[in-house]
């Protein structure tokens, strides 16, 4: 009797020790994409820059420190991560401050809103490839628009090879990524701004604010954590530029803009995975340090004040 | 009084379009240097090779649309476009799909490894392109993916996950509960809820996700430069560094070339303007 009784209500408890099986069925298809097209090759970079690599191969060779101690040692590894850093630099500064104006310009107007929006947003959607040819064909000796259009204006002594130059290459490339970017900054900030209350910009208006003010005593506090996000995009595209450059000037001339992608692309290019696999992994350890010492940084920040 | 109420009216809102007036003349301004590069180079490709080299800034004599047939035919443009509709279009389905049932299990399900699992997929998003492609071209070797469309669908896939994964789950954590609990009392059961009330109900949030990684994965250069090489396979903005290459003394046709390559996306974001943005700000506030 006893035996009977137990019995249906163990089925009845039972389900509740099955593993639900469902919501691993929802996620596999992503994690195994995901793993073996994303994050393992990520993380076969790391344990694999300590092999010898036999071409694509890698074999069991274990080489230790030696591709570091190759890359550490390079100067064209340390000229290309200096470029980065300058590109870095003015990243952070040129197109965020751009699309931050513009982006109160635009919230200051009543109409045509979307219009300016969507205009000045549009260099933003092309390829790098499309923006680099735009650029590369500005800059052209003979065909390009740049020198004649600053001897027009009479601004002649300024003409020159803006690509070849190796003094100004870099800053030439650094021109045509702001043109693509500076958009990007300036939709975040505008959705910020709208999602400040009016009540606080009424009550300014109200109290006699003017522009200044508000900008420096509303707007930018306001914002403190769409500029965290936007300067943390701003770290990621300028430490990962690749396209613009690698068109523009293949990192040229004689290596005067190259930076890390390149850098490891050439050596991919190579078949020295073994320097390629080294020198991605220092380039992650210093993204991965600026970008989260960064919001770390910001977050303490907002904290403590 | 009327007449006061009137005269204070309109010079307030007098007032207030001649407070907007600096705004808009520095809009203006902005916009008219952010356009002029490209209303350039249209202008550029509808030119001659002469006229381009003795007055590069003037306005085409006689527009010349013959550059864009000679630039079609000059480089395997049909083929370009064909991979890239087809790569795009195939990566964004993909994307939406295994994103959605992750998205939906990671939200409103509870299991071991849930918060685990995530933080897996969000680790993605912390590593620089480089940091993958060496081990990447040789796994695409050895399965002999590398050099194939359907290879380079995988890696656009794989690297689209953890945002799209990230952006549907916030969306779909905000879904009330209930909607769930009274489908499930109405014998509908999970899968079947996510096919008809979570999918249909996130159309705005899937078509801004949609054209943000449609964009992303049409403009992407760096891996198939990597991936891909030979002419029959590759995507437009290889093409286009192709065609580039082929006819760089040829000013007026690479001109074209450009424009072929940036109608579609010019196009696309003409129609869905509206989305793309949602879905860089939507992502970027949460």
């Amino acid at each position: 009797m006893a035996h009977s009784l137990s019995a249906p209500r163990k089925r009845a408890v039972g389900p509740r020790f099955r593993i639900d099986l469902m919501p691993y069925l929802f996620i596999l298809p992503a994690v195994i994409i995901y793993v073996v097209f994303n994050l393992g090759p990520v993380l076969a970079s790391f344990f694999l820059s300590f092999f010898r690599w036999d071409l694509l191969t890698p074999t069991t060779e274990f080489t230790g420190l030696k591709h570091y101690n190759f890359i550490l040692n390079d100067d064209r590894f340390w000229n290309a991560l200096s470029h980065n850093f300058i590109f870095l630099g003015l990243a952070v500064v040129i197109p965020v401050s751009m699309g931050l104006f513009l982006a109160v310009f635009i919230y200051e107007i009543r109409r045509g809103r979307v219009f300016f929006r969507a205009a000045l947003f549009l260099p933003a959607i092309f390829s790098g490839v499309v923006i680099a040819y735009v650029w590369k064909w500005i800059y052209h000796p003979f065909a390009g628009v740049l020198n004649p259009t600053l001897e027009l204006i009479g601004l002649g002594a300024f003409t020159q090879s803006w690509l070849g130059n190796p003094k100004i290459a870099l800053y030439s490339t650094f021109i045509a990524y702001t043109w693509a970017s500076f958009g990007y900054s300036m939709v975040i900030f505008l959705a910020g701004l709208q999602d400040i209350s009016t009540d606080i910009f009424d009550a300014a208006r109200v109290d006699g604010a003017n522009f200044r003010q508000k900008l420096f005593h509303i707007t930018i506090p306001c914002l403190y954590d769409v500029f965290t996000f936007v300067i943390t995009l701003r770290i990621f595209t300028a430490m990962g530029v690749f396209g613009v450059i690698y068109i523009l000037t293949g990192g040229g001339p004689f290596y005067a803009s190259d930076v890390i992608d390149i850098y490891v692309f050439r050596m991919i290019g190579n078949f020295e995975m073994g320097w390629a696999t080294a020198a991605a992994t220092v380039n992650t350890v210093v993204v991965v340090f600026i970008s989260t010492g960064f919001i770390k940084w910001r977050e303490w920040r907002s904290w403590s004040s | 009084m009327a007449g006061m109420a009137l005269m204070e009216f309109l010079n307030r809102s007098a007032q207030r379009r001649l407070q907007g007036a600096p705004f808009y003349f520095l809009l203006i301004l902005a916009t008219v240097i952010t356009l002029v590069p490209i209303i350039w180079v249209f202008a550029s490709a509808l030119k001659s090779n002469k006229e381009i080299r003795e007055s590069p800034l003037a306005l085409p004599g006689e527009w010349r649309f013959q550059n864009y047939i000679d630039a079609w035919f000059g480089a395997s443009f049909d083929a370009y476009f064909f991979n890239s509709i087809f790569i795009t279009v195939t990566s964004v389905g993909l994307v939406l799909i295994l994103s959605s049932l992750a998205a939906y299990s990671f939200a409103k399900m509870r299991f071991r490894g849930n918060q685990l699992l995530f933080f897996i997929f969000l680790f993605g998003m912390a590593f620089p392109l480089s940091a993958k492609l060496g081990p990447l071209l040789s796994l695409m070797y050895e399965l002999n993916l590398a050099n194939s469309r359907f290879g380079l669908i995988l890696v656009y896939v794989a690297g689209s996950l953890p945002f799209a994964i990230l952006m549907l789950r916030a969306f779909f954590q905000g879904f009330p509960q209930e909607l769930e609990d009274s489908a499930a009392l109405d014998g509908c059961s999970r899968f079947q809820f996510y096919l008809r009330i979570l999918l249909p109900l996130s159309k705005p949030s899937l078509m801004a996700l949609g054209i943000f990684v449609f964009m992303g994965t049409w403009n992407e250069f760096f891996q198939a430069l990597l991936l891909i090489n030979e002419d029959a396979k590759r995507t437009l903005p290889l093409g286009l560094t192709a065609f580039q290459d082929e006819y760089f003394t040829d000013f007026a046709l690479s001109f074209a070339g450009i424009n072929i390559t940036a109608v579609p996306v010019i196009i696309v974001y003409i129609m869905f303007q509206r989305n793309l943005i949602e879905g860089i700000t939507v992502g970027s506030l949460k």
